[in-house]
């Protein structure tokens, strides 16, 4: 199932685009952006739910009778928990909205990182794959085997750049740093501490950069490079909306001072 | 929170473990074993560990190293040279290390590694005129002397080298995943021709006096001559990823769909073409009256299965192995020796009415 809804399809469209860029020098991390574009086109509709939720949650935090739960229950977490699941219901709106896309991307990261292994095909088991996975109408001859080199990456491998005899992760780092601007971009300003949602996105805004960091540390640098288009997309599509949350990027800049605008 | 603050780390944790447990790092991805013998033992690279193996009883005779490093891979055939050295790269990550062991023991020979090379070892190397000739994935040709020194700057091929550089005497045909053959003059330590062939090429040419035949993806089996000349001679149903096996005027080869053929060269007419078992990545064996087919996998049972063909084409005999079959038999000691691949045992061995006469299971 997974093989052949996830990987077959997305290594073809991988290929496919690679065949369209002419598969010379640098096309396949061209053709991983491209792919990553198609990706978001196709998880807009998604996406920009996300945001629209993210964004209630936003205005959530400035409401009366938000602020007057807190106030009301301060010291019942449990009852202050129901009254805000009371009011998500009431109001449609999921608390984890500037969670979810970031966890929605974690099967296409999968099969992603699987097509660019396989595309790419570094060891003769992989290429053998490779050889079956492509669709018929695909000029497997032409395209086989595939160039690995984009700029000064190999896109098969993890990436660093060797400064004064030190190989510095730079892919990871860009990584890492858009992910935590994507996160921070997304996330509601907060006058409330206690705010279990706004908890639960300011973990995400730590461990997320950290993990996606790590794996592109770690992994072929082809899946780095699909973090920095979707992360930079990501963050495109949220300014676009122009609620994108900039003074989160401050330190403390999470902070919203109470007021009592009513709804 | 403190039990969401968990919850969440474990979601992004079981995230990560997924993604890695999916495919491993590129330098680490798996591949099949390699295989060659002597008269009295067999040779298999099998991932971090080469292993001889006595031919008579199928034991242990050592392997290499003696610490399990995850970082050296070894996936090329191993190559016994007239010197008495056993030569084989590594695959891994760790130097790219090109070894050389003595077969009778299993040390190292070498004073010091060569580890000149940027990519992975997949192809064996080639050994003329006391020089050895191994390709790498970086796209260079290694020029070494018989005791690991790097005696002259590599040649640059182009594209991922995956197979072993084969010669007339004179000069080395070298395929290339670039599409091309690459035609070398060892004399002068130049390529002096290189002649696209519209598909990568994973295997070594099948040589004669006048040139070299050469399958590849393009679903083609061409005659290539130094100078630049090349025919197709006859065409597959499907990719060809073995080499074709020259027995005087008939070539022999299979293709990646299972079909084997056998091509007279004299008339330039098929003699026949059968489809006995799955799908074949393996060159062909031929030994004595029979041709020995390592079909992948069976469409029925899925088991890598290895098929005697009489000159004819028909079935001799066909038996089950286990796993997975991509690697090429070899023939020695009156044994027909197979690797399959995640089977429960390494090696195989067979005489030649079929019957098993004993498996290699490494010891833990």
């Amino acid at each position: 199932m997974w093989e052949q809804f996830i990987i077959q399809p997305m290594t073809n469209l991988l290929l496919f685009i690679y065949d369209l860029l002419g598969h010379g020098p640098h096309t396949f991390g061209f053709a991983i952006i491209l792919f990553t574009i198609v990706v978001r086109l196709i998880t807009w509709p998604l996406n920009a739910s996300q945001v629209k939720g993210a964004q209630a949650m936003q205005e959530l935090q400035n409401d009366k009778e938000w602020q007057d739960i807190q106030k009301k229950y301060a010291k019942d977490k449990e009852k202050i928990a129901q009254e805000q699941m009371r009011i998500y219901k009431e109001r449609g709106i999921n608390p984890f909205a500037s969670c979810l896309p970031t966890l929605i991307q974690f099967p296409i990261i999968i099969g992603l990182y699987q097509s660019i292994i396989r595309a790419l095909s570094v060891m003769p088991l992989d290429m053998l794959k490779l050889a079956r996975t492509i669709y018929p109408f695909q000029n497997v001859e032409g395209i086989i085997p595939l160039n690995s080199k984009f700029l000064w990456m190999n896109l098969g491998s993890p990436e660093s750049v060797h400064i004064l005899g030190y190989a510095v992760p730079t892919l990871a780092v860009v990584v890492a740093l858009t992910t935590y601007v994507q996160s921070k971009l997304t996330m509601p300003a907060t006058s409330n501490p206690n705010d279990q949602g706004a908890q639960m996105s300011g973990m995400m805004s730590i461990y997320m950069p950290l993990m996606l960091g790590w794996f592109a540390l770690n992994f072929a640098s082809g899946i780095a490079i699909y973090f920095i288009t979707s992360n930079a997309l990501g963050i495109i599509q949220y300014a676009a909306t122009g609620r994108a949350n900039w003074s989160n990027l401050l330190p403390g800049g999470n902070k919203k001072p109470t007021t009592s605008k009513k709804k | 929170m403190k039990t969401k603050r968990l919850t969440l780390i474990t979601l992004l944790a079981l995230g990560a473990l997924l993604i890695s447990a999916c495919s491993g790092r590129s330098t680490v991805a798996n591949s099949w074993h390699g295989l060659s013998a002597d008269a009295e033992r067999a040779y298999v690279s099998a991932g971090s560990l080469i292993y001889a193996v006595d031919l008579k009883n199928g034991s242990e005779v050592w392997r290499y190293p003696a610490k399990v490093d995850a970082n050296i891979l070894f996936f090329a055939n191993p190559v016994l040279t007239a010197d008495g050295q056993l030569l084989i790269g590594s695959a891994g990550s760790k130097n790219h290390e090109f070894i050389s062991l003595d077969p009778a023991t299993g040390k190292e020979k070498w004073a010091k590694v060569f580890t000149g090379a940027k990519g992975a070892w997949v192809a064996p190397p080639l050994v003329l005129n006391e020089t050895i000739y191994a390709p790498n994935t970086d796209g260079f040709l290694y020029i070494l002397d018989m005791s690991g020194s790097q005696i002259a700057d590599p040649i640059e091929i182009g594209g991922a080298l995956w197979s072993a550089p084969v010669t007339d005497g004179t000069l080395i045909y070298l395929s290339s995943l670039d599409h091309h053959v690459h035609v070398i003059d060892p004399a002068a330590r130049t390529a002096q021709a290189a002649i696209d062939l519209g598909g990568a090429i994973p295997s070594s040419p099948a040589i004669n006096s006048d040139g070299a035949y050469v399958s590849s993806f393009a679903s083609t089996i061409e005659f290539v001559k130094a100078n630049n000349k090349h025919e197709v001679i006859t065409k597959t149903e499907s990719r060809v990823w073995g080499s074709p096996v020259l027995d005087g005027e008939t070539l022999y080869y299979a293709d990646l769909n299972g079909k084997v053929y056998s091509f007279d060269l004299a008339s330039g007419k098929m003699n026949w073409s059968v489809l006995p078992d799955g799908p074949v990545a393996a060159s062909l064996l031929i030994v004595g009256n029979q041709i020995y087919v390592a079909s992948e996998a069976d469409p029925t049972s899925k088991l890598g299965t290895l098929i005697a063909l009489d000159r004819e084409g028909k079935t001799v005999w066909s038996k089950e192995v286990g796993g997975k079959l991509y690697t090429t038999p070899v023939a020695s000691a009156d044994l027909i020796l197979v690797a399959p691949y995640q089977a429960d045992f390494t090696l195989a061995a067979y005489d030649a009415d079929g019957k098993q006469a004993w498996t290699f299971t490494p010891a833990k």
